[in-house]
């Protein structure tokens, strides 16, 4: 085998086999059943957690005001928006952009890393909701 | 490869630990007399998580993560096993509990194929959205977990929820398969791990088999094994030392290891699956990510032989069954076998005849009983150090069942005769130590020995 040869194959094969270097591995389904809070090796490190300040619907963007910092986040069509109803002790649902109120709790995990970056698109979206609605 | 029977008794004797991996203490155990206390708490956080890990319901449905990864059978399940449980084992709630009946766990095609129900591609429609996978062994995970693009775990990768670590992967694990109910609520249907559980469970996982990579060539002395060998690590013919880097479960193609890495290999479009065959609904397995890209994470072969049936839908019953899936056209035609063809001269995935197929099996199986034998020895040794009979007895009963597997990996072979004598003679021994009192350590000295003649038969 050529050299050329090989190294076409071998990018090839990271192409279109590799699930790709930041390609993240966490199986989203399950999370939807963690409490605010509460995802293991996320939380607090690489996820916001706050109150919804403002919501734009024009935009689908939502700003939180989060204890140490804040963040814009847009919810784009991959976003998964989740009710927590964990404190009713009732399961948790499926939500929409319409469920993100202002002074409402959320979790918010960004896409890729939040290191020094203020806004982008959310990979997944906590509501905490802690009454009956 | 029971080894965390072998590492919660080399707990107990702490006291003698003098290295940081508890792994290492273990082969040290007569030779330390003092108690660093790194390796001290190491040893206290494994033991903690084993008793997790085997006894914790985690206020569920019964489940421990031993009901599906028990250590009496390579920590995982098959048919076999399956049917030497009684009707109220919680593997079995969904045939018990109303709650779990519907769209929990399909019991069918848990009971012939050692089939799991899981929702890797989300809870919304419970009845149409599921895969149904074989249990992995959870041996050797230092070696198989981590890649570039981050930890992967499960048969397609992402099997955790939170940071996707193998840290995280009980909190999965208790919300899919320890629920009371589908609702899913914390602390109604299940509680969470707490972070140090979740460390401790963590440390037991590592600590199980295997803790570093073979390096292959091994000085094989069986005239098959030995071509098996050169087929296997060939990368113009058997090519699996591509994906499978000395039978581990990293992938290299020559630019430097790519880690524990994802690929295609058409395993979904195997003809006549079993669990197909029966009729029941087995929706395609999509695998990583939602929607998934087709790909499934490497497993390591060094654990394989005694631990089918193979593949992520336990589609394939025999070690010489799995070698010849690649000689097929579901992997040929597959986005990695199209990429090994390309890169090909002669333009051709991976081609081996029946002779072929059979020798790389008979290495597969091979290094399995290297294994095994690796870990009896260690299982024998800690033993004699045990302070109470009841340790002793558990570790000689755990290097039994070791030496039984080495023993049906060689005979389903047809391999090695003279080294399978010497490992029923180790078998026996350690039952009679098992029974004994006077001369137990004279049988266990004894099955020691003949585990290294069987060894010295099957490499130089
Ligand atoms: C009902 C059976 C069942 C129970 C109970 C169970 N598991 Fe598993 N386990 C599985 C299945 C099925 C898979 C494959 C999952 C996948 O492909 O995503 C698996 C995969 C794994 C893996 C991935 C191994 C690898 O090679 O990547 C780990 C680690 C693991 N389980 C740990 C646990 C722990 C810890 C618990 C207890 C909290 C547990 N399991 C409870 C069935 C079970
Ligand atoms: C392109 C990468 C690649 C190559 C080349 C490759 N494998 Fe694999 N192997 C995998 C992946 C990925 C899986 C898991 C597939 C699944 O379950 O869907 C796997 C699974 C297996 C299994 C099943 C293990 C288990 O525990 O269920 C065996 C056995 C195996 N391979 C043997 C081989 C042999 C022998 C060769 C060479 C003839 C080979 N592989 C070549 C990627 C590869």
């Amino acid at each position: 085998m050529t050299v050329g040869k090989f190294v076409v194959g071998v990018v090839g094969m990271s192409a279109l086999l590799w699930g790709g270097p930041l390609a993240a591995s966490a199986h989203e389904m399950t999370e939807r059943y963690i409490p605010v809070g509460q995802s293991p090796g996320l939380s607090g490190k690489y996820t916001v957690i706050g109150k919804i300040q403002t919501t734009n619907a024009r935009d689908q963007t939502v700003a939180i005001v989060g204890t140490t910092r804040s963040w814009s986040a847009k919810v784009t069509e991959k976003t998964k928006i989740w009710l927590d109803r964990s404190k009713l002790r009732l399961t948790n649902l499926k939500g929409t952009f319409s469920d993100l109120r202002p002074g409402a709790t959320v979790e918010v995990k960004p896409e890729g890393h939040l290191r020094g970056v203020f806004s982008g698109p959310a990979e997944w979206i906590k509501v905490q909701i802690s009454a009956s609605p | 490869m029971r080894s965390g029977e072998l590492l919660s008794s080399a707990i107990r004797y702490a006291t003698v630990m003098c290295v940081p991996s508890v792994f290492l203490a273990v082969v040290g155990l007569s030779a330390c007399k003092t108690t660093p206390p790194a390796a001290d708490r190491q040893g206290q956080l494994i033991a903690k998580g084993r008793d997790l890990f085997f006894n914790e319901t985690f206020a569920g449905n019964g489940r421990t993560c031993g009901t599906c990864h028990p250590a009496e059978n390579n920590f995982t399940i098959d048919p076999a096993f399956i049917a030497t449980l009684p009707k109220d084992n919680p593997l079995f709630v969904a045939e018990f509990n109303p709650d779990l009946k519907e769209n929990f766990e399909n019991p069918a095609l848990m009971r012939e194929f050692g089939l799991i129900l899981e929702n890797l591609d989300g809870f919304d429609d419970l009845k149409n959205q599921f895969v149904m996978r074989g249990v992995p062994h959870t041996l050797g995970l230092r070696t198989s977990v981590n890649s570039p693009g981050g930890p992967r775990t499960g048969w397609s990768g992402d099997g955790a929820p939170g940071d996707g670590s193998l840290r995280s992967f009980a909190v999965g694990a208790v919300i899919q398969h320890f629920t009371k109910t589908l609702n899913r609520v914390p602390d109604v249907d299940f509680r969470l791990p707490t972070g140090e559980e979740l460390d401790a469970l963590e440390a037991i996982q590592l600590s199980l088999g295997r803790q570093q990579d073979l390096a292959l060539p091994l000085r094989l002395r069986g005239t098959v094994p030995k071509r098996g060998q050169e087929i296997f690590l060939d990368n113009t013919l058997g090519k699996c030392n591509r994906c499978h880097v000395n039978a581990g479960a990293t992938a290299n193609f020559g630019g430097g290891s790519l880690g524990n890495a994802n690929f295609n290999t058409g395993v979904e479009d195997l003809p006549d699956q079993p669990a197909r065959l029966t009729g029941k609904v087995v929706p395609r397995d999509d695998g990583f990510r939602t929607p998934g890209d087709g790909t499934f994470n490497v497993p390591p072969l060094v654990e394989a032989a005694d631990t089918g049936p193979f593949f992520h839908n336990n589609a394939i019953e025999t070690i010489e069954g799995a070698v010849a899936f690649y000689d097929g056209e579901a992997f040929n035609k597959s986005p990695a076998g199209r990429a090994l063809a390309a890169a090909d001269p002669r333009g051709v995935g991976i081609e081996l005849d029946g002779t072929q197929i059979v020798a790389v099996a008979a290495f597969l199986r091979v290094i399995n009983v290297l294994e095994n034998i690796r870990q009896s020895i260690m299982l024998l040794e800690a033993s004699l150090a045990a302070s109470s009979s009841e340790e002793k007895r558990r570790l000689l009963q755990a290097a039994r069942r070791e030496t039984e597997d080495s023993t049906r990996v060689l005979e389903g072979g047809g391999l090695h005769p003279d080294a399978v004598a010497h490992l029923q003679e180790a078998r026996r021994l350690a039952e009679k130590a098992v029974r004994r009192v006077f001369f137990s350590r004279k049988h266990t000295e004894e099955a020691i020995r003949e585990q290294k003649k069987a060894r010295a038969l099957l490499v130089e």
